[in-house]
């Protein structure tokens, strides 16, 4: 099998969430007098502004929080917004980019572990979609899973394109000087991209090989209540 | 009197999503204080199940959801064209993410999960926490379920008259809107009189909703709050109009009459008028003549005393709302009736007004007029200043409040319908007066200016014609200056070359 001519693209690309949709991800941890509120939930970015102060009130009405989390919840998420806009009218680099996305959450009493490859190329792609079918073909009773697998995606992917912007500067400011050097630079600095051509090249086909069959298994486990508690003190113990 | 809603069992599709998912609304649970009158719901009925003749049983073991009756296009199968026009971001294809199919998921969801435990209302919070999707989106969709009843409604709570309101106000819109709408005839739309309608949920707005003039768009609070209005719209576009806490408690048609008799027998003791009427302080009574829509009574000046026959026939006949009701129904807001442009711009003039400006403008108006025996050039002043005043200021105001002050003066004038015409004339012929006079005076700075501006222009030109002279004599200076000094440099030359030949 002749290895197909890369098809690349090294033009840059306007930043943005590599989704069919500029959905960010919002991450809440607000601590007023004793309460910790710990959230994480996607925000559609192009919704007008009125609408995160209107979120907020909702959220500390319905959870019966005290009112300083309203103000609170609501700044948190125009700051993690303002950030993201920030990056908006940079340019970022997608070379041939296969990226390994980690899944490693605990949702209530599911725990989920996995791997697997993402395109970072694919702009259609859909993070919505995979988590919806990825708790259906697991037979996942907990409803509360599947937001979080699509977060927990995001996350990662928003990652890694500020990490592209990052590199779409600096191969701009090295390509004033070298000029023959810039494909290398941008496969090199990613450091957990892979080149798809460069995996395939010495197979006969696209199966993985066996031993590595495990890496990339899913793995679901539902946790007992005293298995949940013994890892909530942990986690709240590490940061204190 | 049929206070309560008549709750439609809707039977869930359950597993087979395909099944006609709607019962024909006239089966009617057999609980709670359900004695209603079947024929309200039964014609509507007709589009939303178009193939259902006659009530099918329910089958004994199916679950039975209670929705309301306006609310019985619904159907867990597939979407219709009232979610279509409420939602319209879902189905337009601006954005990927929000397509009619993940519309769908969200919705079904939603009413899935309220319908495993339909006794306690769901959160929004408790919602978004299990659906993949982008939580604005989602809570789009919560809302637009809760406002049609489709989740967290309970037959129960349509015991709270303040939610009833709601719903009515809803159900009869919608009654106008679709034939789908159930036609609840029995209460009559007359107590919407002046209420706002909310350009984007078409809900009925009140306390408080906001209206953009600059686009000519009314939203209600709600509408507002999440964001519902169009892509170039800002919240900064939008004013806040209070709708006063006289709806709250509407007046009823018995009411509305007994005030207008009280006021013809008693005119101005208000006491006696809010007596007469029962149950309202002289400060309600007082306010709710003002909103009545007197503009009609104005342009037809000379039936006022009859129409208040008529409306006294009317109550005998008990044919309260017809009556009534186009009257009230025509006039959104008073004096604001298309058929006498005079009163319509001052309505106008006055909602640009300040409050206290328009009430003492129609004040000094009404003042000048009933001093007109003493001579014409004093009232035209006065108006004249009233108007202007009116003219300068610039905030917003009601209506209503010059309409008040109007009527306070009238009142305190002399309340007899013949006098009330005169001083009406007056103030017309006096503000069509300093209208004219206004534009007249436009006209004349106009023309003013026109002189001005030749005249400009004359003198632009000479300035032009002497710049040209100077040039040329410059230029004439110069060749006679240059001439000069050759011949002075020749005749030197000549001096010297003599001198050389003469040494």
């Amino acid at each position: 099998m002749k290895p197909l001519p890369s098809t690349s693209s090294k033009t840059p690309v306007k930043f943005r969430m590599p989704t069919s949709e500029n959905l960010v991800p919002i991450r809440l941890d607000i601590e007023v007098g004793g309460q910790r509120f710990k959230d994480a939930f996607t925000w559609n970015i192009s919704d007008p502004d009125s609408e995160v102060s209107v979120f907020a009130k909702r959220t500390q009405k319905d959870l019966k929080l005290p009112l300083a989390f309203a103000t609170q919840i609501a700044q948190s998420i125009q700051t993690q917004q303002t950030e993201f806009r920030s990056y908006k009218g940079q340019e970022m680099l997608t070379g041939e980019k296969i990226v390994p996305i980690k899944l490693d959450l605990r949702v209530n009493r599911t725990l989920i572990k996995d791997q697997f490859l993402w395109d970072l190329n694919n702009f259609d792609s859909d993070p919505e979609e995979f988590s919806k079918t990825f708790c259906n073909d697991l037979g996942i009773e907990d409803p509360e899973v599947g937001p979080a697998v699509a977060f927990a995606i995001r996350e990662q992917l928003y990652e890694i394109a500020i990490q592209s912007v990052a590199t779409a500067r600096e191969s701009r400011n090295a390509k004033k000087g070298r000029r023959g050097e810039y494909s290398s630079i941008s496969s090199r600095s990613t450091g957990a991209a892979l080149d798809l051509m460069k995996l395939f090249s010495n197979r006969y086909s696209g199966v993985r090989k066996r031993k590595e069959w495990d890496v990339f298994e899913p793995m679901v486990d539902m946790l007992s209540n005293e298995e949940v508690a013994a890892l909530e003190s942990m986690v709240e113990r590490k940061p204190r | 009197m049929a206070s309560t809603e008549p709750p439609a069992a809707v039977t869930p599709p359950s597993s087979k999503p395909n099944l006609l998912p709607l019962a024909s609304p006239t089966i009617i649970t057999p609980s709670a204080a359900a004695s209603v009158a079947v024929a309200p719901t039964a014609s509507s009925s007709s589009p939303a199940t178009p193939s259902v003749a006659t009530p099918r049983p329910i089958p004994s073991d199916a679950e039975v959801f209670h929705i309301p009756s306006y609310s019985c296009w619904f159907s867990l199968g597939d979407i219709s064209e009232c979610e279509i026009r409420c939602l319209p971001e879902f189905f337009d294809s601006r954005s990927p993410s929000r397509n009619p199919k993940a519309y769908k998921y969200i919705r079904d969801s939603i009413v899935k999960q309220f319908r495993r435990n339909p006794s306690s209302k769901i959160t929004f919070t408790e919602v978004r926490k299990t659906l993949v999707a982008d939580v604005i989106s989602i809570r789009k969709v919560f809302d637009f379920l809760d406002a049609w009843g489709l989740i967290n409604y309970s037959p129960a709570a349509l015991n709270k008259p303040l939610k009833w309101e709601d719903k009515d106000s809803k159900s009869s819109q919608h009654a106008a809107d679709s034939p789908a709408g159930p036609s609840l005839d029995s209460t009559p739309p007359v107590r919407e009189t002046s209420k706002r309608l909310c350009g984007s949920c078409k809900s009925v707005c009140s306390i408080a909703c906001f209206a953009s003039d600059k686009y000519d768009i009314t939203l209600c609070a709600r509408c507002f709050v999440r964001g519902n209005y169009r892509v170039g719209l800002s919240s900064s576009d939008f004013k806040r109009v209070e709708i006063s806490d006289e709806m709250k408690t509407d007046w009823t048609e018995k009411e509305t009459l007994q005030l207008l008799e009280a006021v013809m027998h008693y005119g101005d003791d208000w006491k006696k008028v809010a007596q007469h009427v029962g149950g309202r302080s002289d400060k309600d009574c007082i306010t709710h003549f003002i909103k009545l829509p007197m503009g009609e009574q104005f342009a037809s000046s000379a039936e006022f005393g009859s129409s208040i026959n008529k409306l006294n026939q009317m109550k005998d006949d008990n044919n309260i709302s017809s009556s009534s009701s186009p009257s009230k129904r025509l006039c959104l807001s008073p004096l604001a009736d298309a058929s006498n442009p005079i009163m319509a711009q001052a309505a106008f003039l006055s909602a640009l007004a300040g409050t206290g400006v328009a009430e003492a403008a129609a004040q000094a108006a009404v003042t000048a007029v009933s001093e007109m025996g003493q001579g014409e050039p004093k009232a035209d002043i006065r108006s004249l200043h009233g108007v202007q005043g009116l003219q300068d200021a610039s905030i917003t105001s009601n209506g209503s409040d010059v309409l008040k002050s109007v009527e306070e003066a009238h009142s305190g004038v002399n309340p007899k319908p013949e006098e009330k015409k005169v001083n009406v004339e007056e103030v017309e012929e006096e503000i069509r007066r300093v209208a004219e006079v206004q534009m007249k005076q436009i006209q004349e700075k106009i023309v003013h200016f026109e002189e001005v501006d030749s005249q400009i222009e004359k003198e632009w030109k000479q300035m032009e014609q002497m710049r040209d002279i100077l040039f040329y004599d410059q230029l004439n200076l110069l060749k006679h200056e240059r001439a000069i000094r050759k011949s002075g440099q020749q005749a030197a030359e000549g001096v010297r070359t003599q001198g050389d030949y003469v040494s």
